[in-house]
Formats: structure tokens, C-alpha cells, sequence
């Protein structure tokens, strides 16, 4: 079983690879071998190059940057309001998160006040899409695992929170709906119809989900003890999100500083001492319920009413008023061609998206362009967990820590 | 402000630090000399969390003073609830002491500002590119590194010219990037003409 070196004691990347080291009578030689980046349990275009003793994993390095697309590079050149169509296509599973941490640093460069309307819809959203996102690992975490039929079934319900998306905002992924300042548009009708009824449903689903798996002995035996990280490893590496608190870090940022109205909704940061793939996978499937429970509270309390801010330094002024107001063309063009300019300054809103920790640190020199965006994201600095869960446990077992740990390969590279 | 943060903030103006706010956010600006010294007594007095470091190259910002680069380390202390960011400015060509060897998280974080802005992390176990090739010259995030139509420069030489680039894909031109467009599909300069406009006679 894999136990987790302390951090500092495993040997520093590059320097003893293919050393040669003598075992009783037996000479042996770590063997090197490359998994990746085209490979369908690295979850993307992970890259892992992997020292083996035998079965064992004697030393790991990942390679990443295959899906670098140089994002913030590209939002340094675009106005604020545009920066959204980028930030979504980060992390692609977990879009609305992105889109929320981006436009709420946004707002608070520039004082925005977000109707109660959007801050619930930005709720609901956000929640659904961790759902979507937590389907997507339940698939795949348990393909990589050698069970075929549970991706199906993943797949099946995250279908039904796709379709709630395409009917809000036209598209199933990249969805770039929120606007600073609020949304793009209000719901359509039938959306609350839609996702009382996948409310309905979804607890079904997940104990369907649970039978599945739980008492499954292959799946017990290939994740208990396995790729342990200990209270101190996670934050010696930095990991956050469930991940980390399934290790026993009580960090959640929709708790511990909240926003878009959090505070407002009842529900449990799980926490997990173990901190085992065991624990990470069923850590996810707990979450579920929660996120469930917030968006049926927000679905509640959702009341008519604007679903952007009023202040015309942020939003564009009501169709209806372009054919009657100078005025208001004067505003859209500006907001269109120029867009609005913060006042000069530094802001870091940290938010909780389904990978950890995820905020914009935006700087702000009085242009109409953000001088310089930086995304914290999460998926990459927990990558760095890799190498404590990996090193001194079984080949094999390095899939399992990569499902588990529920890196996406767009958050990464950025 | 926390009893935390004041202490923190009082022992590193000890230090040389200087404070800062930016829309209620603690900055404190640290000679680059100190940053280890800094990081192992707030990492013990509650900042648990380092959740991380970059860069932001001011040049071309007229209203900044002081040296071109910052590198923002960027903290938590998880029982507070309490944020700090702790600042270091550099000029190009200086470098930063690592704090690596003593804090695993910042691996990955000192070598993505190492890519993208060039900046050296000296005691940095492993200091290698994090995102880009190997080949690429130049640090991207650079606000003097040149985007959109301009080439972008290769170390061997090798660069990536816009122009011939679209004239590869095109097939008109085998393209210095070596992607040899339609021909690799067999269909030769000739067939990707605009077909002439035989009018609707027909």
C-alpha cells in the first residue's frame, strides 16, 4: 500500500533518474517511462514522466503546458467586459466558476452593485455546473478504474444540466452569460420548471450512482490507503478544494469568505481525515447533495427584478431607449467601442470552484484594459500533490491519484 | 485588521517592509533579501496557505515608480480568514532568493514567473520552464514581448511568421514552419485557385 513520503525527503527532480542501485544478488536499473500526453486516463494532455523500480513509482515529474493558450496574455488586450469569453475556457468543465471569480473581481474594481436576481442566478448556475463537473470526475474517475457503465450514467444526468445551460445561455459550453455588473439576459421561460425537475430527480440519480460503486470490493481495494495526503502534505503543496478537504483542511471559500450571497444558504463544508483516493472520490459525491441544497434555496428565493446594474458607467442602457434617448447611445457607444475604466488599483476576490481555490488577481491602471490578469487556478497548483501521492506506490495506482486529484487540462496551462 | 495581520505587518516593517492598501487589501513591499526570512515567520505565526506567486511588469505604466518588475506572493492564513500579500520589486537582470526548499507549494509558482517574465529564483531546486517550449525566446508575459501579427521568435532561428504561416496553410507556399498545408492532403496549388465563375448558363 502507498504510504506518502514526507515532503523534502523524496529526491529533487532530474538528478538521480536511471540510477543504478544493487538489491541482494540482482543489479537493477530504474526503468523511465513517458505517459502521456495523449493518453486517455491522463484526464487532457497531461504529460508524467514516471521512474520505475519494478512496479513502483520511484520518481515522477509532470511536463505540462501542451494546452497553453495564453489567456491572460490575450485579456491584457481586451476590454474588461470581454475578458469573459476568456475566462470560461479555462477550466471548461467548471465554466461558470470561472466567469463568476473573473466579473466579481471586476466589480469590485469597479463598485458594481449586482441586483439580488443575478447574484441567485449566478448561485444556481455556478452550483449546477460543480454538479456537472463532479459527474464528469464520478465517469471518468471510475473508467480509469476499469468500470465502463458509470460514465454512462454520469454522463446521462450532466446531459439534463447541459441542456438547462443551452436553454439559458445558448450554448453547452463556453458560456460566457454573466456580465459585469450582472447577466447578459434573464432566464427564459421554463427554467425553473427545468431545474425543479432535475432537483427532483438528482437525489435518485446519485444513490443510483452510490449503489454502483460503494460496495464495490475493486473499487474499495484500488482507492483505501491509497495516495495519502496527509493535513500537512496538502498544505506544504499548496492543494485546496475538495481534494484538500478530504485531507482534513476545512477551507471553503463559499464559507470562509463569501460571496455572490453564500452567506444567505444553509449548507455543510464535508470534511474527511483520511485523506486517501477513497475519501477524495466520495468527498465529490457528498458535495453534490450540498450543491443540490443551495440551488434549491436559491431557486426559492428567486425573485423578479433586474438582472443588471443600473449604473449606466457599467451597463448598457435597455434596447427600447437607444430609439429615444441620445444619451443612451452615447453611453452604448462609449461601453461598446471603449468600455469603462476602473480606477487605478489591485484585486484579488478568491472563490471556490469545484478544482479549489480559484480568484482574479486584476491590476488596474486607469485604462479601459485590465494592465495585468492573473488567474490563481487551482488545477495546476494541485498538480503539485502529484509527486507526494505517487512516489513509492504502485504504477497503477498513479491513474487513480490522477482521477482523484481532478486536474483539468485547461485550468492548468491557462 | 486582525491582532494577526498587525502583528504580521509590524514585524515586517521590522524587516524593511512597507505598507500598503489597495481596495482593502494589505500589500507590504520587502527588500528581495528578506523574503525567506518573511515567509518562515508568517508561515509560523498562522499564514498556512500559500496560494501564490507572480509577476506584473510595469513598464510602460507612467505612473509607476521604482523597479520594473513586482513578484506578488500571495498568502492565507486559513483560522482568520486573513489575506496578505507580500510584495517584492526587482529590475530586470535581478533575481529573487527561492523559497522552494522551504515551501513545496512555490515550486510550480517561481517556475511560471520564472517562463513568463524571465525573472531567476537563485536556490530554486529545479528551475526550468514551466508552460512554454523549450525553444521559445522571450518571456510572454512581458509587456515589451510582441503579440498578434509580429513573428514570434524561436531559439534556433525557427520563427513563426503570420504571413507565411496562413500562406502554408493555404498550400501556395511550403511555409517556413514546415506545416506544409494542403499539399500534405495531396491537393496541389493549382486546385486551391478560386474556381473561375462559370456563370449559371447551365
Amino acid at each position: 500500500m502507498t504510504t506518502a513520503p514526507k515532503p523534502g525527503t523524496t529526491p529533487p527532480r532530474g538528478a538521480t533518474i536511471l540510477g543504478e542501485e544493487t538489491r541482494g544478488d540482482f543489479e537493477t536499473k530504474h526503468m523511465r517511462i513517458n505517459v502521456g500526453p495523449q493518453h486517455p486516463s491522463t484526464h487532457g494532455v497531461l504529460r508524467l514522466v514516471v521512474d520505475l523500480d519494478g512496479e513502483e513509482i520511484a520518481a515522477l515529474s509532470p511536463r505540462i503546458g501542451y494546452l497553453h493558450t495564453g489567456f491572460e496574455k490575450t485579456m491584457e488586450h481586451r476590454t474588461y467586459q470581454q475578458g469573459v469569453t476568456y475566462s470560461n475556457r479555462m477550466d471548461y468543465l467548471h465554466a461558470f466558476g470561472h466567469d463568476l471569480a473573473y466579473v466579481l473581481s471586476v466589480e469590485k474594481l469597479m463598485d458594481a452593485k449586482v441586483p439580488e436576481r443575478a447574484q441567485r442566478i449566478r448561485v444556481i448556475l455556478t452550483e449546477l455546473n460543480r454538479i456537472a463537473s463532479h459527474l464528469v470526475f464520478f465517469g471518468t474517475g471510475l473508467l480509469d478504474m476499469g468500470a465502463l457503465t458509470p460514465f454512462f450514467y454520469g454522463m446521462r444526468e450532466r446531459e439534463r444540466i447541459l441542456d438547462i445551460f443551452e436553454m439559458v445561455t445558448g450554448v453547452r459550453m463556453n458560456y460566457g452569460y454573466f456580465r459585469v455588473g450582472g447577466l447578459s439576459k434573464d432566464l427564459p421561460d421554463g427554467f425553473e420548471a427545468a431545474v425543479r425537475e432535475f432537483l427532483n430527480d438528482m437525489p435518485k440519480a446519485i444513490e443510483q450512482y452510490n449503489k454502483l460503486f460503494e460496495k464495490n470490493d475493486i473499487w474499495v481495494s484500488r482507492t483505501k490507503g491509497v495516495g495519502v495526503v496527509s493535513r500537512e502534505t496538502a498544505l506544504e503543496v499548496g492543494l485546496t478544494g475538495p481534494s484538500a478537504r478530504a485531507s482534513g483542511l476545512n477551507l471553503d471559500f463559499r464559507k470562509a469568505q463569501p460571496y455572490s450571497g453564500y452567506e444567505d444558504y444553509t449548507f455543510d463544508t464535508i470534511t474527511f481525515e483520511e485523506g486517501d483516493a477513497y475519501q477524495r472520490f466520495r468527498i465529490r459525491m457528498l458535495e453534490m447533495e450540498q450543491s443540490l441544497n443551495i440551488v434549491r434555496q436559491a431557486l426559492d428565493r428567486l425573485e423578479p427584478g433586474p438582472v443588471k446594474d443600473p449604473d449606466r458607467r457599467i451597463s448598457l442602457p435597455p434596447r427600447e431607449e437607444l430609439e429615444s434617448s441620445m444619451e443612451a447611445v452615447i453611453f452604448h457607444f462609449k461601453l461598446v467601442t471603449e468600455g469603462f475604466h476602473p480606477p487605478r488599483g489591485e484585486v484579488y476576490v478568491p472563490t471556490e470552484s469545484a478544482r479549489g481555490e480559484l480568484g482574479y488577481y486584476l491590476v488596474s491602471d486607469g485604462g479601459s484594459m485590465p494592465y495585468r490578469v492573473k488567474a490563481r487556478v487551482p488545477s495546476l497548483i494541485n498538480l503539485q500533490a502529484l509527486e507526494p501521492t505517487c512516489v513509492g506506490g504502485l504504477f497503477a495506482d498513479m491513474v487513480v491519484n490522477i482521477a482523484t486529484l481532478d486536474p483539468v487540462m485547461g485550468d492548468v496551462d491557462k | 485588521m486582525s491582532a494577526l495581520k498587525d502583528a504580521a505587518v509590524a514585524h515586517l516593517e521590522t524587516l524593511g517592509g512597507q505598507t500598503s492598501e489597495s481596495f482593502g487589501q494589505t500589500h507590504v513591499t520587502l527588500p528581495a533579501a528578506q523574503i525567506r526570512e518573511a515567509i518562515t515567520y508568517l508561515r509560523k505565526a498562522g499564514y498556512e496557505q500559500l496560494s501564490d506567486i507572480f509577476g506584473i511588469d510595469y513598464q510602460g505604466d507612467p505612473e509607476h515608480q521604482g523597479a520594473r518588475f513586482h513578484v506578488v506572493y500571495n498568502l492565507y492564513a486559513i483560522n482568520e480568514g486573513e489575506r496578505l500579500m507580500l510584495r517584492v520589486a526587482v529590475q530586470d537582470g535581478e533575481s529573487i532568493p527561492s523559497i522552494t526548499p522551504q515551501w513545496t507549494a512555490a515550486g510550480f509558482m517561481e517556475r511560471e514567473v520564472y517562463d513568463m517574465f524571465g525573472i531567476e529564483f537563485d536556490g530554486h531546486p529545479d528551475l526550468r520552464k514551466l508552460i512554454t517550449p523549450e525553444d521559445l525566446d522571450g518571456f510572454p508575459l512581458r509587456k515589451d514581448f510582441p503579440i498578434g501579427e509580429s513573428p514570434t521568435l524561436f531559439g534556433d532561428g525557427r520563427f513563426l511568421d503570420p504571413a507565411t504561416f496562413r500562406a502554408g496553410m493555404l498550400g501556395q507556399d511550403q511555409g517556413r514552419t514546415g506545416w506544409v498545408g494542403g499539399a500534405r492532403k495531396g491537393v496541389t496549388s493549382e486546385q486551391t485557385e478560386p474556381a473561375s465563375d462559370t456563370g449559371g448558363d447551365a
